[in-house]
């Protein structure tokens, strides 16, 4: 790390243009941002849009996942849409998104909801198709059936795999937010982005990118590390 | 677990503290009955014959092991007994009742195991009670228990992933009591194991069985394994499944693989049997197989055209 930013600040140092700072200019711009408020406002806001985006798509995606893994008639009929429009970046929703609802946060939220909710509902199907089928039988003659057997041994069972989609969701929920707020004047990350490249501040753009990853490795940590151990534990090395 | 691995020295009947821990395990086995049962599966028209009618009866208490080559419809038989699938056609009984779907009153240990990865040892077992909303305290009761009776009380708070493969299926057995089943049903429940391991268990499972009293409905494919648990050994025959002949083990227990008598059930049995294990073999495999001269095939009723 030490001497990766040696060498960033002796290149800025030899190129010497206002395009390329060194990481003085950026641990300065990172202050006054947090001085004065802007880099916390807009951290803020594109915090609470990625929780509340994140939460509304893990609670569409799981139990969509399950259904089109468990429902024939949902697979057949709602089966080629999901896949079809997993493949679409969320951005793409965007315009539809502000024609539909304007310039308001349900139009940015249905672009991070959709960017999460598919690939969750995807891995969710994988995981619970490769429940062992024993696992289920074994909770059936047991006598678990209908919600109970989905609630208290399938759902369980898929988790490691649950958990995988929940992280590639989060990921997406991340990037469709940024992307939503780079071309879409609301506050947050995404626009003080754009607010940078507007202003030809190259240092507060590459602040912003630094808060960004910090994001990334803050979930990480915070939300998965402690999940991951947890299925590491109880599944052995091949969960983790 | 320390018994001896000499042989089915380890399968000692009794172990001197087992009896007075199963005192609340009072529910007894039940009779099973299958009453011309069918079974054929697939799309209409091309329909195919898993098991074609079989009657049988076991007794309140007995052990009958199902034996046979795959494809046979031993495990078909014990998941329709479990209500895990309807038959086609026939009846099946437990007691006087018809089954008609999955209940506690059937338990089932499966060959894998299929212990709750998520769960502790002791979680697991409580599963089953929890399902029946027994509370928390005659739970715990009823897992100490259970986990004494298999001898895995020190692992009760492991998770079956740091368990091996026989302390699993101690578990899952373990987990079958719980909710003091009438019948046992087993699949195949110990031939994903080394050899020593299954004696060992197989001594275990005797003890338990004749301390519990349950009626035990046993898969397997292993004719010494027959021999050796069961008061009934029921051979099947292959394409359609169906019972090919029924053969009551009338020895004292506990059975010894050197004992003569179990000897000559154990061949006797194997050769009645050997010609199914080879059409299975023969449909499994190529043209070029030829089946091995075992020495078991040389009873002339099963010699159909080997010499062509």
């Amino acid at each position: 790390m030490t001497i990766l930013a040696g060498i960033w600040a002796v290149a800025s140092e030899l190129v010497r243009s206002p395009l390329a700072p060194g990481p003085a200019d950026v641990a300065r711009a990172l202050l006054t941002g947090i001085r004065d408020g802007t880099l916390v406002r807009a951290l803020l806001t594109s915090v609470v849009r990625l929780v509340i985006g994140y939460g509304v798509a893990l609670t569409l995606g799981v139990p969509l996942g399950t259904a089109l893994a468990r429902s024939r008639l949902v697979k057949q009929t709602i089966g080629p849409v999901v896949l079809g429009l997993s493949s679409v970046p969320s951005i793409c929703w965007l315009p539809l998104a502000i024609l539909w609802f304007g310039l308001s946060e349900i139009a940015i939220q249905l672009v991070v909801v959709l960017g999460a909710a598919l690939p969750i509902a995807v891995a969710t199907e994988n995981a619970v198709k490769h429940v062992p089928p024993s696992i289920e039988r074994a909770a059936r003659t047991m006598g678990a059936h209908g919600p109970r057997l989905m609630l208290a041994v399938t759902l369980p069972a898929a988790l490691p795999g649950i958990l995988g989609g929940a992280k590639i969701g989060w990921t997406f929920a991340l990037r469709s937010l940024m992307a939503g707020e780079l071309l879409f004047v609301s506050g947050g990350l995404g626009q003080l982005l754009e607010t940078g490249r507007d202003l030809g501040d190259t240092a507060l753009v590459l602040a912003v990118v630094v808060v960004i990853v910090a994001v990334g490795r803050a979930s990480e940590l915070l939300l998965f590390a402690r999940a991951d151990r947890a299925i590491a534990r109880r599944w052995g090395v091949e969960g983790a | 677990m320390i018994a001896s691995t000499k042989g089915w020295q380890g399968a000692r009947a009794v172990t001197p503290e087992a009896p007075a821990r199963v005192v609340a395990t009072p529910r007894k086995g039940a009779s099973i009955e299958l009453d011309d049962v069918g079974l054929r599966v697939g799309p209409e028209g091309s329909e195919v014959e898993i098991l074609r009618s079989t009657s049988l009866r076991v007794a309140a208490g007995e052990f009958v092991c199902l034996l046979g080559p795959s494809g046979s419809g031993k495990s078909t038989i014990l998941n329709l007994v479990a209500g895990l699938a309807p038959p086609t056609s026939g009846r099946v009984l437990e007691g006087e009742r018809p089954v008609s779907g999955p209940g506690p009153d059937r338990a089932v240990v499966f060959q894998d195991a299929a212990l709750f990865p998520w769960l502790r040892l002791r979680d697991n077992i409580e599963f089953p009670l929890k399902l029946q909303g027994v509370e928390r305290a005659v739970r715990a009761a009823r897992s100490e228990e259970l986990l004494r009776l298999v001898h895995l009380w020190r692992f009760r708070g492991c998770y079956p992933h740091e368990l091996s493969g026989g302390m699993r299926q101690r578990g899952a057995i373990a987990r079958a009591l719980a909710a003091d089943p009438c019948v046992l049903l087993m699949d195949e429940p110990f031939a994903a194991l080394d050899s020593q391991t299954r004696e060992i268990l197989q001594g275990e499972l005797e003890r338990i069985w004749s301390a519990t009293g349950k009626t035990v409905l046993f898969v397997t494919h292993n004719v010494w394994e027959a021999v050796r648990l069961a008061d009934r050994v029921v051979l099947m025959a292959t394409r359609p499944g169906r019972i090919l002949h029924e053969q009551t083990i009338d020895l004292p227990r506990p059975r010894a693989a050197t004992d003569e008598n179990v000897g000559v059930l154990v061949a006797g049995i194997a050769r009645r049997i050997a010609h199914e294990v080879e059409k299975v073999a023969r449909e499994e495999a190529d043209d070029a197989w030829v089946a091995p001269r075992t020495g078991r095939g040389d009873d002339p009723r099963w010699d159909m055209g080997g010499g062509i």
